[in-house]
């Protein structure tokens, strides 16, 4: 026989309580208050309980929207443990662990070098590193690469997806690169502006992928010139978060292909985005361009969203609700960037070994400073170019062994310092107090600098005159 | 202020010293013409009146004028306008966009201006085509299309714009095309005229990457038996004497008829005022593409509280209740605001 006083009482989970109140106005007898304490787990403060009034009447029960929230008690044993695993048992499945498919190298026949233009080289080392999803929204004056992506890649059993904007393309690539798949956009300054909130998401759920950005003039819509402005964004500013991802900076087409296939190898050994920046003369540029000797069959990560038993799983989300899981996600993340500044950093050396003065440069503005520097040594000067070709990790290490007879270094870049800060970040973390002192070229808003203004430059210097 | 008239202008004191840099034969030159033309009709002020754009071949469009404007951000020119109506509820805001500006990537931003009934006169240049970029498929294009970026023919099922802007309870919904001045002068008037969001669909020849998209509804042969002009209270029929006309299907729905055939009694009215959009709609679904019989002029113009006056009335309200707020006095009120 039931009687009202063997009705059971509540207890309250707090760890499940989002703290909605809902319960405390079902009570009849005012038993329930909203707490004041923040639970350390979900950052939400749960209602606390007094039942000295309590008749269990069970209303609280039918008011809680959360299935753990408040419960009858008795039932405590059954709630020991915060986990809903340990509630509801392991996930009834008995699929094998998944394991990777590797990636196979297939052999090329030695041809002739193609004569291209960077867009075009970049979408043809693309697809030799496997891709064959690649995603994007036009915009000048990077579309070409996806145009031939658009014609290539159905021979190849890919797809280029002409998105609805930006916003659609980045997401696309974070579905395409979740199954594990090689996927890349085109995209241009102010199109990868708004693919950042999704790289973040991607870096957060640590999805590879690779994004051409070929840099025109700005702020706002600005121009389609040239221009190098996005490096502080590239660099340091991929969305909201602890966020990194290497930077690449080809100057020529030759490197636009080799730079593509080695961003796909990076994107997938670091499960991070890559991002490779160009400029507009670069992706008009045409140059010869040697294929290699191989191309990449690609196979699926263990850690794919792949769609089969073995995946099944594989959860990518960068969401984690608990601030400690959370914070070692991200010292995770961080042991990531470390291992890349460790091991990625990239830089051409021209003309170094006795260089005085020492002119820093990236993309297409390097190539214009080597044609200055060829004029200035047949004027006797001792002038060299550093060329970062990774400008995050910033590849400091390069520059230390040479800087020692440095006395000037001369940035010379299509921005109003963005390069340089790069630079000045970089010697101050390898604690380089009192580096060489610096000058620059700068040109901004769709122009480059030219062979001739560096020339002066140099000419004008103290160490020179 | 003196002078309280409105002074009297003529087109050329709306057009600015730009250079008008739109393609040789771009069907955007006459709709600028157009909207020329008629501007000294309306009655306002140059000062009061502004030109928004986002991105595309369309988004020139407020260079060309000697009125205010913004060429803003790819897509977002109906949520910039919103943040301008709203805020300056005097001006006469238009937005002018494209099919790409504003179906692709401003497509949210479209539906809910239209949605919230911003008092906004919205012209979408539809020319079926992405012609900035240079020839990729638009959202707009038709399925089977080759374009640059869809070598073996576009996918996508493409939108019909005024089925769309119906659907996001647009309470003014219009159609016309860049070959009948006439026809574009009094549509926009309506359009300007009409409180609360309202949205023309142009069809707009593209003539260097879609050319001839709208030859086989406007060209000077096939309009008569091609284009179907809607007027309120009047049997929509068409035809050089027409002989054609549209009528129910039974189905709720229309279809296109002969008038020797069904009589003229069979024949639907046009009712631009009927709350319920569902005669419009049927309407806009008459033809799935610019190859069939399409009907041009107000598929819709009914009244609703526009977003702006309805934020007036709000703050009214709010003030009648409580007085106008000092806040002054609400800063020193103490280290915690109560406001109800
Ligand atoms: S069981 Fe009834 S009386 Fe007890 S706390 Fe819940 S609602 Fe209140
Ligand atoms: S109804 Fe549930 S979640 Fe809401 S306050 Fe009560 S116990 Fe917490
Ligand atoms: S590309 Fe097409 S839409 Fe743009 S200006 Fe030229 S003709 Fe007009």
């Amino acid at each position: 026989m039931t009687s009202v006083a063997e009705r059971p009482k509540p207890f309250v989970l707090p760890e499940y309580c989002k703290g909605c109140g809902r319960c405390i106005s079902s009570c009849t007898k005012a038993c329930i208050t909203m707490g004041t304490e923040i639970n350390p787990v979900t950052g939400l403060v749960p209602i606390v309980l007094d039942l000295s009034r309590c008749n269990g009447c069970g209303l609280c029960f039918e008011a809680c929207p959360e299935p753990y929230g408040l419960r009858p008690q008795g039932e405590e044993a059954a709630f020991e443990l915060v986990d809903p695993s340990t509630v509801l048992g392991p996930r009834p499945y008995a699929a094998p662990q998944p394991e990777p498919w590797p990636d196979t190298s297939v052999p090329l026949p030695e041809r002739e070098p193609l004569i291209v233009k960077g867009t075009y080289a970049a979408a043809v080392g693309a697809v030799l590193a496997g891709c064959r999803h690649v995603f994007g929204y036009p915009i000048t004056p990077s579309t070409e690469g996806a145009e031939l992506m658009a014609k290539v890649l159905p021979e190849l059993s890919g797809v280029f997806v002409q998105a609805v904007s930006e916003v659609a393309t980045v997401n696309m690539m974070y579905g395409a690169g979740g199954a594990g798949k090689r996927c890349m956009t085109f995209t241009s300054s102010p199109g990868f502006s708004l693919m950042l909130e999704g790289i973040s998401y991607m870096i957060g759920a640590e999805i590879p992928a690779v994004f051409v950005n070929v840099m025109r003039g700005g702020p706002g819509l600005g121009n389609i010139g040239p221009e190098q402005a996005d490096i502080k964004l590239v660099c340091r500013g991929l969305g909201h978060g602890n966020t990194h991802a290497i930077v690449l900076a080809p100057a020529t087409p030759q490197e636009m292909l080799d730079i593509a296939m080695l961003s796909f190898e990076l994107a997938f050994k670091y499960r991070n985005p890559v991002v490779i920046v160009g400029d507009g003369y670069l992706g008009q540029m045409t140059g010869k361009v040697r294929l290699p000797r191989q191309m990449t069959e690609p196979g699926i990560p263990e850690w794919a969203v792949f769609g089969d038993r073995s995946h099944r799983g594989n959860l990518m989300c960068s969401l984690d609700l608990s601030e400690v899981g959370l914070e070692q996600h991200n010292v995770r993340l961080n042991e990531k960037y470390a291992q890349m500044t460790a091991e990625e950093q990239r830089a051409d050396l021209y003309r170094c070994d006795d260089a005085e003065i020492l002119i820093v440069a990236c993309n297409t503005p390097a190539q214009l400073a080597k044609g200055a520097i060829k004029e200035l040594q047949d004027k006797g000067l001792k002038v060299g170019l550093f060329r970062p070709i990774t400008l995050w990790p910033f590849p400091i290490e390069a520059l230390l062994t040479v800087l020692d007879r440095v006395e000037r270094l001369v940035i010379v870049e299509a921005s109003s310092g963005q390069l340089e800060d790069e630079l000045r970040l970089a010697l101050s973390h390898a604690e380089v107090h009192a580096p060489p002192p610096m000058s620059h070229v700068r040109r901004m808003g769709g122009i480059l600098p030219s062979q001739d203004e560096i020339v002066e430059h140099v000419l004008g210097l103290e160490e020179v005159r | 202020m003196t002078d309280l008239a409105v002074p009297v202008t003529t087109r050329k004191d709306w057009a600015s010293d730009q250079e008008v840099r739109w393609c040789p034969g771009c069907g955007d030159y006459s709709i600028l013409s157009a909207v020329q033309l008629l501007l000294p009709e309306l009655g306002i002020r140059r000062e009061n009146t502004v030109f928004v754009s986002g991105i595309g071949c369309a988004a020139r469009f407020p260079y060309y004028m000697n009125t205010y404007g913004m060429h803003s951000i790819h897509g977002r020119a109906p949520a910039i306008a919103t943040g301008l109506a709203v805020s300056r509820p005097d001006l006469d805001v238009w937005v002018v966009t494209g099919d790409g500006d504003s179906l692709s990537i401003g497509g949210n931003h479209l539906v809910h201006a239209l949605r919230r009934n911003v008092n906004l006169t919205i012209l979408m240049f539809n020319n079926q085509i992405y012609g900035l970029t240079k020839g990729q498929y638009s959202p707009t294009s038709e399925v089977g299309k080759i374009t640059k970026s869809t070598p073996f023919g576009s996918l996508d099922a493409p939108f019909n714009p005024v089925s769309l802007a119906l659907g996001a309870e647009a309470t003014f919904v219009a159609r016309t095309h860049d070959l009948d001045r006439k026809h574009m002068v009094e549509t926009f008037r309506r359009a300007h005229d009409h409180r609360g969001a309202s949205f023309v669909e142009v069809y707009q020849n593209c003539n260097v990457f879609n050319d001839g998209a709208f030859e086989a509804i406007n060209g000077k042969e096939n309009r008569a038996d091609m284009l179907i002009p809607l007027e309120h209270g009047q049997p929509i029929r068409f035809g050089a004497d027409g002989e054609h006309g549209v009528a129910s299907d039974g189905h709720g729905g229309l279809r296109l008829v002969e008038v020797a055939d069904v009589g003229e009694d069979a024949l639907v009215i046009h009712d631009e005022r009927q709350v319920n959009p569902s005669l419009a709609f049927a309407l806009s679904r008459l033809a799935t593409g610019p190859h069939e019989p399409t009907p041009i002029g107000v598929f819709r113009a009914v009244e609703r509280p526009d977003y702006g006056s309805l934020v007036d009335q709000q703050l009214l309200e709010a003030q009648n209740r409580q007085g106008v707020g000092d806040l002054a006095s609400l800063l020193r009120s103490g280290a915690t605001w109560n406001y109800d």
